[in-house]
C-alpha cells in the first residue's frame, strides 16, 4: 500500500506539468460526435498513460503541436473521420523518430494509403498512441501486433517452424519484422522483394553460429545460386522490372508456413518434392526432382554423375588448353629460331 | 603468284555462319556460366535482361545445330553417294607421324617440316574437336531445353549433369578457340594479321608451298620434289587421297 502510494507520486512528480493541465479536461470521458457519425472518446487514461514510453519525456504538445500555448479551451480541431484524423495526426512522430518516419514513406502501407486504402497502417496503428511501448517485447508482441491486419498469415506462422520457435521463446527464430522489417516494409508481390528474399533468408541461414545449433548447412546460398534457379535470381538482382519465372526459396520451403525439412508436411521431402516441382514444371514425372541436387555439392556418393563431369573437365581443360598453348609457344620458338 | 581456290561457297558459309552464332553464344552463354561476375550483369542487362538473354541464347543454340547437321549430312550424302570414297579431313597414320615430325622440328631435331596434304593434323584435329564439342553442346543443350520431357525418359541427374557438361564443354571451346584458333588464323607470323582463306576461299600459291606442298603437287600434276626444295629427309607421305572435297 505505502510502496503503491509511493511509486504514485514518484510517477506524479514526474509527470511534465502540462500532463495535469490537459488531464484536468481530457481525464474525464467526454465524447464527440464527427461529421461521419462515429463517436470518439477524447479520455485519456492517465494510468495507461503512466506506463507508457514516453512518459516523463513528452508532454502532450510535444506530439498535439498545434495546441501549443493553448489556454483555456482549445481550438477546435476539424476531421471528419476518425481514420482522417489517425492518419493525419501519424505525421507527428517524425518530429523525434525521424529515420523510421522516413523509411515508413518508402513502405507498402504508405503506399498503399497513398493510393487511397485508408485501412493500410499508419505509426499508431501498430505502436498505439498513449499507450506506446516497446514494440518487441516479448519479441512475439510483433507478430501479435501483425495479425491485428494479416490474421490468416499470422495464424500460418504461427504454426511454423519460426513461429513455433519465437512463441517457445527462441531469440534465434524470425519474427515478422526480421524479414519483412518493421517501416521500409516491402510489397512481397514486387519483384524487387521476391528477388531479394533468397538475401534475407540468407542473413540467418549462412550465419555458422546459429545454423550449427541446429545442425543445418550453411551452404544452402551457395547451392541455390549455383543451380539454374538461383543463377536465374542472381542475373536479375537489381534490375527492375523484369521477372523471369524462377523458383525462390519461399516457392519450394513455403514461407509463413514454413516446415522442418524432415517434417511429414515439407513441400521439400522427397515423397513431396515432384509435386513441388510440378507447381512450376507441369508434366513433371517420377524421377524429375532427381534434377534438383537437394542443395548438396556433387560428390562420388551424392549425384555421381554430375560430380564425373566435373571431375573430367577439371582435367580435361587445363590439359587440353596448357597441349595447345605449348604448341603456339614450341611454333613461335622456331619462327624465332629460324630467322 | 596466282591464288588456288581452297573452299567452296558452302564452306565459306558454314564458317561464317559458325562463327557468328559461336559468337553469340558465347556473349549469351558466358553471363550465364559467370553470373556473379560484374560483366555478367552488365550484359544481360544490355541484351535485355535474362529472359531475352535465354531466348537469343536458344535461337542461336538452335541455328548452329541445324548448321552441324546440314554440314554433317551433306558430308554424309557425299560419301553415301560415291561423289567422295575418301575424305581429306579423315584423319590417317600418317597424322599422328606428322605430328611427331613437326614436334621434332620445333625441337631442333630435324631440319624440315613435314610436308602437309590438303589439311594437316592441326586442322583435322581442330575440325574433329570442334565436331565433337558441337555434338557435346547440342546434345545437352537438348537436355537443358526440354528438363521435363527429358527427366520423364531418363534418369533426373542427367539434367544437371547436362547443366555441368555445357558450361565446361563451352568454356574449353572458347578457350580454344581464344589460344588456338586466333593464333593460327591471326597471331602466327605466316598469316599475321589475317588468314583470309576462309573468307574469299583463296590461298596463294606460296603458302599451298609452305603449308600444304603434297595437295599443290597433286593438282599440279607435278611430284612434290620439284615444289618443295632441299628434300633433305623426304617425309614418305604415303598414299594421299586423290579427291577434294566438292564444293
Amino acid at each position: 500500500m505505502i510502496g503503491t502510494l509511493l511509486i504514485a507520486s514518484l510517477l506524479a512528480q514526474a509527470r511534465p506539468a502540462e500532463v495535469d493541465k490537459c488531464l484536468a479536461c481530457h481525464g474525464t470521458a467526454s465524447e464527440i460526435r464527427l461529421n461521419s457519425g462515429e463517436v470518439l472518446n477524447l479520455r485519456i487514461d492517465a494510468e495507461t498513460f503512466s506506463r507508457s514510453s514516453h512518459m516523463r519525456k513528452l508532454a502532450c504538445t510535444d506530439c498535439h503541436a498545434s495546441l501549443k500555448n493553448a489556454t483555456g479551451m482549445h481550438p477546435v480541431q476539424r476531421f471528419d473521420t476518425r481514420r482522417e484524423y489517425t492518419i493525419a495526426f501519424s505525421d507527428a512522430c517524425q518530429k523525434c523518430h525521424f529515420t523510421n518516419y522516413k523509411e515508413s514513406l518508402d513502405g507498402v502501407h504508405r503506399a498503399r494509403i497513398d493510393a487511397g486504402r485508408m485501412e493500410a497502417a499508419v505509426c499508431s496503428d501498430c505502436h498505439g498512441a498513449h499507450e506506446i511501448g516497446p514494440p518487441g517485447e516479448p519479441r512475439s508482441r510483433v507478430s501479435d501486433t501483425c495479425a491485428t491486419c494479416h490474421a490468416r498469415i499470422a495464424q500460418e506462422y504461427t504454426r511454423s517452424v519460426h513461429g513455433q520457435g519465437v512463441l517457445s521463446g527462441n531469440e534465434d527464430m524470425p519474427v515478422c519484422t526480421d524479414c519483412h522489417h518493421a517501416h521500409d516494409i516491402a510489397d512481397p508481390r514486387k519483384a524487387g522483394f521476391r528477388l531479394r528474399s533468397p538475401q534475407i533468408c540468407a542473413e540467418c541461414h549462412t550465419d555458422a553460429k546459429r545454423m550449427a545449433k541446429y545442425k543445418l548447412s550453411t551452404g544452402v546460398l551457395r547451392t541455390y545460386f549455383s543451380d539454374f534457379h538461383g543463377a536465374t535470381v542472381k542475373l536479375q538482382a537489381g534490375r527492375a522490372g523484369e521477372v523471369a519465372a524462377v523458383a525462390l526459396c519461399t516457392d519450394c520451403h513455403g514461407a509463413h508456413n514454413v516446415t522442418k525439412v524432415s517434417d511429414p508436411h515439407s513441400p521439400v521431402l522427397k515423397s513431396n518434392l515432384l509435386a513441388t516441382c510440378q507447381k512450376c514444371h507441369q508434366g513433371a514425372k517420377a524421377d524429375f526432382p532427381a534434377a534438383w541436387l537437394s542443395h548438396v555439392e556433387p560428390s562420388a556418393t551424392r549425384a555421381p554423375l554430375v560430380y564425373l563431369v566435373k571431375l573430367l573437365y577439371r582435367f580435361l581443360i587445363p590439359f587440353m588448353i596448357g597441349g595447345l598453348a605449348l604448341q603456339v609457344i614450341l611454333h613461335l620458338w622456331r619462327i624465332v629460331v629460324n630467322r | 603468284m596466282r591464288d588456288i581456290v581452297r573452299f567452296s561457297v558452302r564452306q565459306r558459309a558454314e564458317h561464317a555462319s559458325v562463327m557468328v552464332l559461336f559468337t553469340v553464344l558465347v556473349i549469351t552463354g558466358m553471363p550465364q556460366k559467370y553470373y556473379d561476375a560484374a560483366f555478367s550483369g552488365t550484359l544481360v542487362h544490355l541484351m535485355g535482361g535474362v529472359g531475352a538473354t535465354r531466348l537469343i541464347h536458344r535461337v542461336a543454340g538452335v541455328l548452329f545445330a541445324l548448321t552441324i547437321v546440314a554440314h554433317l549430312g551433306v558430308a554424309i550424302w557425299q560419301v553415301a553417294t560415291r561423289r567422295l570414297s575418301q575424305l581429306a579431313i579423315v584423319p590417317r597414320r600418317q597424322d599422328y607421324l606428322d605430328a611427331l615430325a613437326t614436334l621434332r622440328w620445333y625441337l631442333g631435331l630435324s631440319k624440315q617440316k613435314p610436308l602437309f596434304d590438303r589439311y594437316d593434323y592441326r586442322q583435322k584435329f581442330e575440325y574433329w574437336g570442334m565436331v565433337a564439342g558441337s555434338m557435346i553442346m547440342v546434345a545437352t543443350g537438348i537436355v537443358l531445353l526440354f528438363p521435363v520431357v527429358i527427366g520423364s525418359l531418363l534418369p533426373g541427374q542427367l539434367i544437371p549433369a547436362a547443366q555441368v557438361a555445357h558450361s565446361m564443354e563451352g568454356l574449353m571451346a572458347f578457350l580454344v578457340v581464344i589460344v588456338w584458333h586466333i593464333y593460327n588464323a591471326h597471331l602466327n607470323p605466316d598469316v599475321f594479321p589475317f588468314d583470309w582463306s576462309i573468307f574469299n576461299g583463296k590461298i596463294s600459291r606460296h603458302r599451298m608451298i609452305e603449308e600444304h606442298p603434297l595437295e599443290l603437287a597433286r593438282i599440279e600434276g607435278v611430284p612434290v620434289e620439284s615444289i618443295v626444295p632441299k628434300p633433305e629427309t623426304p617425309a614418305s607421305p604415303g598414299k594421299q587421297p586423290v579427291e577434294t572435297p566438292a564444293g
